[in-house]
């Protein structure tokens, strides 16, 4: 708070400093930053590149042109102004839900569809001469009512950059936020966790377009004059240039790009004739070796400016809907391809009790692949899967968690570059945060009693501040087994928990999963291959070959039975 | 070592933090076939990977014929006289079997490939048609063949006989025992014991990333074997 | 026949065809190694500039085709080898560095050569009658031209050695190793072949088209829109998506605006993306 404070005050000087004419020119580049935050959001946090943010500037530019000519008289004009530039954030969101669709890699698409649809606005603004003026742009557009001089419309330009920093601010530190930074890198975990992610892209793009269009509502009465370039290419390309070398992470970063950058490009364009494509290979360096921008080699600045954050006080977290009883999950003669192989084979499974299970066989008996139709990963093209008598095999990933699915990965997929806390804070508010809860900064205080339970076995996970990515491999696995547990699911799946662990942290492991049988009362699923943890865990053992169910039965009964040791030890045929 | 033509010592790795591998050592002299044996998940694959080079070590050393070579790539290693022949996705789906066979040939000829024929005519009889129509047992026994023809020096062969009839898999069996009279060395992962009982000279077994048991076959009991292979 | 339907006929076959020839480097570098160029459409641009330079420089048009080979020949070498390369594994990375390499070129191209258009000479003037049509001999002549490249590229592709080891390298890099081809300087070569490529399209539409830096935007969309709808990594799939955009944005344009033909296509891929994302026909 104190560096924001320290800023505004700085803000609010800079006429004094400058004179009244460059704070307004200054004033200008304040709404570009209003759009290149946006950028900057959806890139930095949730980790999309949009190439065509321009589109929700102009669109806003000419919407608020077209209002000030018509009633700009009319002191309505002032809250019509937001809603022209909601009018952009709903766009935005809008077509974010319409390409965040699939499951796969939508990535390229989006970018190249943003970039489309720029194009395509660039050229109905230049070309509907009757509504927008064609390519000679919108003139005439009056000033806001009672606001004259230059320092009025400096201030103004001061007021909303405010607005849209704190807006950005808000949702960055919310939960949401924390979502965004997930998603961006691993998109599959935070599904896993019961996150609509497609979803949470589309917020992310529809903020962006709101910061745009936020930007964008000025322009028009601020500059008087509104033209096809401000939808098109060329400023949305400057858009993403100005978020990059400012810093795309921080909120505050892509203000300083647009601010230094921009007003450099705007004087230098017509005196060197190559600045321009400097830029470019600039951006491209900073791309690619200074990816935290400018802002970043500031770090230790703003550092010394906040000082260290006071802890608050932790809030308990409501606790997690869930229907009593034990859990019943049911996969029925499920059949499962990939292309022509053939994954599972009429495979039918059935857990109706709490306990610890394990399922084992050789590679590619379909292990890892029945836990993926579990989560909704793998589709049945027969058969199916039912939870409580409820059908669940056509579901998406997200919803399935919610009704109560959790899963540790084979490879500990803990989110990196977040913090510990973090971490255990998106397990936590997996089927206890409403989308609206996600809004609230509140919710990152939030405990339960199994997280102080499991804090108290692994101090480490008290370290909360600590990065992810500084554990050692043996601390995320469990990080990871700590995030499924606090989902406190009904069924828990578990691939490989023990992998690469030291025996000493096995034995730890073990006695968690124990634990957690008897704490949770579901279902713990645990996929192995080492017998003797297998031994230690399991009541009953479910072999797997070939994609199918080959004998289940307690340890000690499937280790004589000759089906399977014929399968692990081979023979003649 | 010196007669060793592949010697490693230590070996570890694994994939991005988790480690699989831990300080396996072993050897295998020129006419020599080393089996490593073990059940599922305890490095077999993952070493070989290490071997050959498409992992790379954390620690350890491997050398070939005296030369160090835990540095170099996989073409590379090829070069020096390594071949490979993995153990999933073992041959090119959208190639022909002829392809897949001369891929590397200037000539793209079959030269020397008859004796192969004469014991697997499935493959001759499918030389225009993709692999990837052929079933799991035909894809191996095509990767073989194609391995060792390749005549290289160290052939690392993971799971050969996986999905392959047994009678095709003495054929195998008859193959590999040609190359080892001409001084060739292997390495071959095998889950099918009874193979392994055929050809090995000598034994490593792994568990959970380590070695358990090591040496010639006639120092090792086929009971503990068994035992570190059994659920 | 009606001679306005005989046009019309030709124009989309010219439209198609063209347009194939243009995505067909964007099909070796994305369809077969994976790689997003979104500077694809500047290496087009680049050819036509190079057009542009061979007429300004009073040398025969033919010239121009040597020249782009080699211009876009070395930029994609050494795109592949600094930008490229070290970023394999991280296909969004590529995506935000190719398009900061293709604001380069086009910034470049602005510098140099300015900000409005040149109009080339047609290196073939006059018209033919085709099907009792006069239509440009030009535009018959890359018809011609582009059938003819397109097929030698798929019987090349389908019979060479070097094809073979792509196809091989393509389906399963790690096997391709153990048989000993350097997948390394294979991926490189094959990238160069697809700015290549990129960089003839480029002459070939220089004569017809308005060469400006920008040019490049509009194909790289209508490229990538072509393999989405028309599926990765075959020339059938080329061909088809070749079909529906280049026919669609070709009639939509005729009968009403270039604008509403941008938006159809649009639409479409937009569709495909969410109905059938692999495309037609979809590799594997």
């Amino acid at each position: 708070m104190r560096a924001a404070s320290l800023g505004i005050v700085a803000l609010l000087l800079l006429p004094l400093a400058l004179g009244e004419f460059w704070a307004y020119q200054l004033g200008l580049y304040f709404l570009y930053a209003c759009a290149a935050m946006g950028v900057g959001l959806c890139w930095g946090q949730a980790g999309f590149l949009p190439l065509g943010q321009a589109m929700f500037f102009g669109l806003a530019a000419y919407l608020s042109g077209f209002a000030l000519i018509a009633f700009g008289d009319e002191p309505w004009i002032f809250p019509l102004l937001p809603l022209i530039a909601a009018v952009s954030g709903i766009l935005a969101y809008a077509i974010g839900a319409l390409v965040f669709r699939s499951r796969g890699e939508s990535g390229p698409y989006f970018s190249m569809i943003t970039l489309a649809l720029s194009l395509l606005a660039f050229q109905i603004a230049n070309n509907w001469n009757d509504v927008t003026g064609g390519f000679n742009g919108l003139k005439g557009i009056p000033g806001l009512p009672g606001l004259d001089d230059f320092s009025d419309v400096y201030y103004v330009s001061v007021a909303v950059l405010i607005a849209a920093l704190a807006l950005g601010t808000w949702l960055i530190r919310a939960p949401i936020g924390v979502l965004w930074r997930a998603l961006a890198q691993n998109e599959r975990r935070v599904a896993l966790f019961g996150f609509d992610t497609n979803q949470l892209k589309a917020v992310a793009f529809g903020v962006s377009g709101l910061l745009g269009g936020i930007g964008g509502v000025i322009y028009a009465p601020q500059q008087n004059y509104v033209t096809p370039q401000l939808c098109g290419f060329g400023l949305s390309a400057d858009l993403v240039i100005w978020a990059a070398v400012g810093g795309r992470n921080r909120l505050l970063g892509p203000v300083i790009g647009t601010l230094v950058v921009g007003t450099l490009t705007a004087e230098l364009r017509d005196r060197m004739k190559f600045w321009e494509a400097l830029m470019a290979a600039f951006f491209i360096i900073v791309v690619l070796a200074f990816p935290r921008g400018i802002i970043g080699a500031l770090a230790p600045l703003t550092r010394l400016i906040e000082g260290r954050p006071r802890p608050k006080p932790p809030i308990p977290a409501p606790e997690r809907p869930a229907p009593g009883g034990a859990a019943r999950l049911s996969i029925e003669a499920v059949h499962a391809r990939a292309g022509e192989v053939t994954i599972l084979d009429r495979l039918s499974l059935l857990f109706d009790h709490p306990g610890v299970f394990c399922i084992i066989g050789p590679n590619g008996a379909g292990k890892t692949s029945t836990f993926n139709l579990l989560t909704g990963e793998l589709a049945a093209a027969a058969g199916c899967v039912t939870l409580d008598g409820i059908a669940i095999d056509k579901l998406a990933p997200h919803r399935i968690a919610r009704l109560g699915i959790g899963r540790k990965l084979q490879i500990p997929s803990v989110f990196a570059d977040l913090s510990i806390a973090d971490n255990l804070s998106i397990a936590l508010w997996s089927g206890r945060a409403s989308r609206l809860d996600l809004l609230r900064p509140r919710l990152r205080r939030w405990t339960s009693p199994m997280l102080a339970e499991l804090a108290q076995r692994y101090p480490f996970l008290a370290a909360t501040e600590r990065r992810a990515a500084e554990l050692s491999h043996g601390e995320r696995q469990i990080l990871e087994l700590a995030m499924a547990l606090l989902t406190e699911p009904r069924i828990l799946l578990l691939d490989e928990p023990c992998a690469g662990l030291s025996p000493e942290e096995t034995a730890a492991v073990i006695d968690v999963i124990r634990w957690a049988g008897r704490r949770l009362g579901g279902a713990i699923i645990v996929i192995e291959h080492d017998m003797s943890l297998v031994k230690e865990l399991a009541e009953t053992v479910y072999v797997l070959h070939n994609g199918t169910l080959l004998a289940q039965g307690s340890v000690s009964e499937i280790q004589v039975n000759p089906a399977v040791q014929a399968v692990y030890v081979g023979g003649e045929k | 070592m010196s007669a060793a033509r592949l010697a490693f010592e230590n070996v570890t790795g694994g994939y991005g933090t988790t480690e699989v591998v831990r300080g396996v050592s072993g050897a295998v002299a020129p006419g020599e076939v080393l089996c490593v044996l073990g059940r599922n998940g305890v490095g077999k694959s993952t070493l070989m990977k290490l071997l050959f080079g498409y992992l790379r070590c954390w620690q350890g050393r491997i050398t070939f014929e005296g030369e160090a070579i835990e540095r170099i790539e996989p073409t590379a290693r090829r070069a020096l006289g390594i071949a490979y022949c993995p153990q999933e996705r073992p041959v090119f789906d959208d190639l022909s079997v002829r392809d897949n066979l001369t891929l590397m040939r200037h000539d793209r000829s079959l030269d020397g490939f008859a004796a192969s024929f004469a014991r697997f005519p499935i493959l001759e009889r499918r030389l225009t048609q993709h692999a990837g129509t052929l079933s799991g047992g035909e894809k191996k026994i095509l990767s073989i063949v194609r391995g060792l023809a390749e005549d290289q020096n160290l052939t690392l062969l993971d799971e050969p006989s996986e999905g392959v009839q047994w009678e095709n898999v003495l054929h195998m069996q008859a193959l590999i025992e040609e190359r080892r009279a001409a001084d060739a060395a292997f390495v071959i992962v095998e889950q099918n014991l009874a193979f392994a009982e055929r050809i090995a000279d000598r034994y490593l077994v792994m568990d959970q990333g380590r070695v358990v048991l090591e040496g010639p076959r006639a120092e090792i009991e086929r009971r503990d074997i068994l035992a570190n292979l059994h659920v | 026949m009606d001679p306005l339907v005989v046009t019309q006929a030709v124009n989309i076959v010219y439209a198609v065809t063209t347009l194939a020839i243009l995505v067909l480097g964007l099909a070796v570098v994305f369809g077969l190694l994976g790689v997003l160029n979104i500077a694809h459409g500047e290496f087009i641009m680049v050819g036509a500039y190079c057009a542009y330079v061979v007429e300004a420089n009073g040398w025969p048009f033919l010239m121009a085709v040597p020249f782009a080979l080699l211009i876009c020949g070395v930029l994609g070498a050494v795109v592949e080898r600094g930008l490229i390369r070290p970023l394999y594994q991280r296909p969004f990375d590529t995506l935000v560095a190719t398009w900061g390499l293709s604001l380069l070129l086009r910034k470049t191209a602005e510098a140099i050569f300015g900000l409005g258009y040149k109009s080339l000479d047609m290196p073939m003037s006059g018209t033919l009658d085709f099907l009792g049509v006069d239509y440009p001999t030009y535009r018959l002549t890359l018809i011609l031209l582009s059938v003819v490249v397109l097929a030698a590229l798929v019987l090349w592709y389908r019979n060479s050695r070097t094809g073979t080891r792509i196809k091989a390298m393509v389906g399963n890099p790690e096997l391709a190793q153990a048989y000993g081809i350097s997948v390394t300087k294979l991926a490189a070569r094959t990238f160069v072949v697809g700015t290549c490529l990129a960089g003839l399209g480029g002459v070939m539409v220089a004569p017809l088209v308005p060469v400006q830096p920008f040019m490049g935007l509009d194909y790289i969309l209508k490229a990538f829109f072509v393999l989405v709808v028309g599926g990765l990594g075959s020339m059938l799939g080329l061909i088809s998506g070749a079909l529906v955009i280049g026919g669609l944005d070709s009639l939509v344009s005729a009968l009403i605006d270039g604008t509403y033909g941008y938006l159809t296509v649009l639409v479409v891929a937009i569709l495909f993306l969410w109905l059938k994302p692999r495309g037609i026909f979809a590799r594997g």
